[in-house]
């Protein structure tokens, strides 16, 4: 064998290992177990407790893997009746808040707006909040969130 | 070669540069053994590639450095193979440099003009032989504590200064947390960067030098 072909061998035997190391770093640093989401009930409060109008915040928190993690939710009376809304904006993610002064929930991050029945009114989310079910049994008021 | 590589190089340029490498001319009696350092060179490679791999699991504080060590070895894939790729390299790098030394010395090698180079050669095996220690201490197991306790135990034996020496290198009195960060900062970034630049110094003395005829 001459310098050359020896010269070539080796560059693909280097390349060759590259895309080895490269894939089995991959299935390295790909996570090995992900959570998935699970459909959870939680009691939030009474029946007698809730709302006659308008919007009340409900906290409550939320275990996920022996973590505890403090959630928020708003049950509103609405157009639609008794509804849960989730806090997360549709838009990134956070957190909103209701203004009762505006009536509407505002989002501090970007300024995302949704009036009572949860519809877009201002800022960039691009859907309405989203509903959560809610349950009634034996007078305890429970809201399915998925953690 | 390639054309994607042509497309590259023609804007790049790289290539044509380097072409003297290929043709750099080596003594006529030169033999297997002066691939020992470039052997050691493969194997720092090796252990910074590892090592950065490590760094995604590895957590270095008191309370979880020992559980995601845990976690590499038995839960992540592949973990046990990149830590003992990391663990036998270090051995490895510590044997390879110095069978490239005794080479080296064999050969007469670090005479003049070569005196400097020889002085670069037994700072890159402090550094490394320092990584090896810190390195020792992040599994935060009792062996890796007990011998962290007797190595820097002594630096105390120095004279006048041994004692400031040793809170310097514990960061206080005791082995505790405090130790354990300094010790990984030591050897993910201080210690791995100097290595590089006397690496650099090593290989661009090499190159200015050439290879010394043998023996």
């Amino acid at each position: 064998m001459n310098r050359r072909d020896f010269l070539k061998k080796m560059i693909k035997a280097f390349f060759t290992v590259i895309t080895a190391t490269v894939f089995s770093s991959l299935i390295y640093i790909y996570p090995s177990k992900i959570r998935k989401k699970e459909l959870q009930y939680i009691y939030i409060m009474d029946e007698d407790e809730l709302p006659r109008r308008g919007v009340r915040r409900v906290e409550f928190n939320v275990e996920i893997d022996d973590r505890i993690i403090a959630n928020r939710a708003f049950i509103a009376i609405n157009d639609y009746g008794l509804t849960a809304f989730s806090s997360v904006c549709t838009h990134l993610g956070c957190l909103v808040n209701w203004d009762n002064n505006k009536s509407e929930f505002l989002c501090p991050c970007h300024g995302g707006k949704f009036d009572i029945n949860g519809t877009v009114i201002a800022g960039p989310p691009p859907m309405p909040l989203t509903r959560l079910p809610l349950e009634i049994k034996d007078g305890k008021v429970y809201v399915g969130i998925k953690v | 070669m390639g054309k994607i590589f042509d497309w590259i190089d023609s804007r790049f340029g790289v290539k044509e540069p380097h072409k003297r490498f290929m043709r750099r001319p080596l003594p006529e009696n030169i033999n297997y053994s002066y691939c020992l350092g470039g052997m050691a060179f493969t194997y720092f490679l090796i252990l910074v590639f590892t090592g950065m791999l490590l760094s995604i699991y590895y957590v270095p504080s008191e309370k979880e450095a020992f559980r995601s060590i845990v976690n590499i070895t038995d839960k992540v894939p592949l973990g046990w193979l990149i830590r003992s790729l990391h663990r036998w390299s270090a051995n490895l790098l510590i044997i390879f440099i110095i069978l490239h030394a005794i080479r080296v010395f064999v050969c007469k090698a670090y005479r003049s003009p070569r005196e400097l180079n020889w002085m670069a050669g037994v700072l890159s095996f402090v550094i490394a032989m320092a990584s090896g220690f810190t390195g020792y201490l992040l599994p935060w197991d009792q062996k890796a504590y007990w011998a962290t306790e007797v190595g820097t135990s002594m630096f105390k034996t120095a004279p006048f200064i041994g004692d400031y020496l040793m809170y310097m290198v514990r960061g206080g009195l005791d082995i505790n947390g405090t130790t354990l960060i300094r010790f990984y900062s030591l050897h993910i970034l201080y210690l791995p960067v100097s290595m590089a630049v006397i690496l650099w110094a090593h290989f661009h003395m090499v190159k200015r030098q050439g290879i010394s005829g043998g023996l």
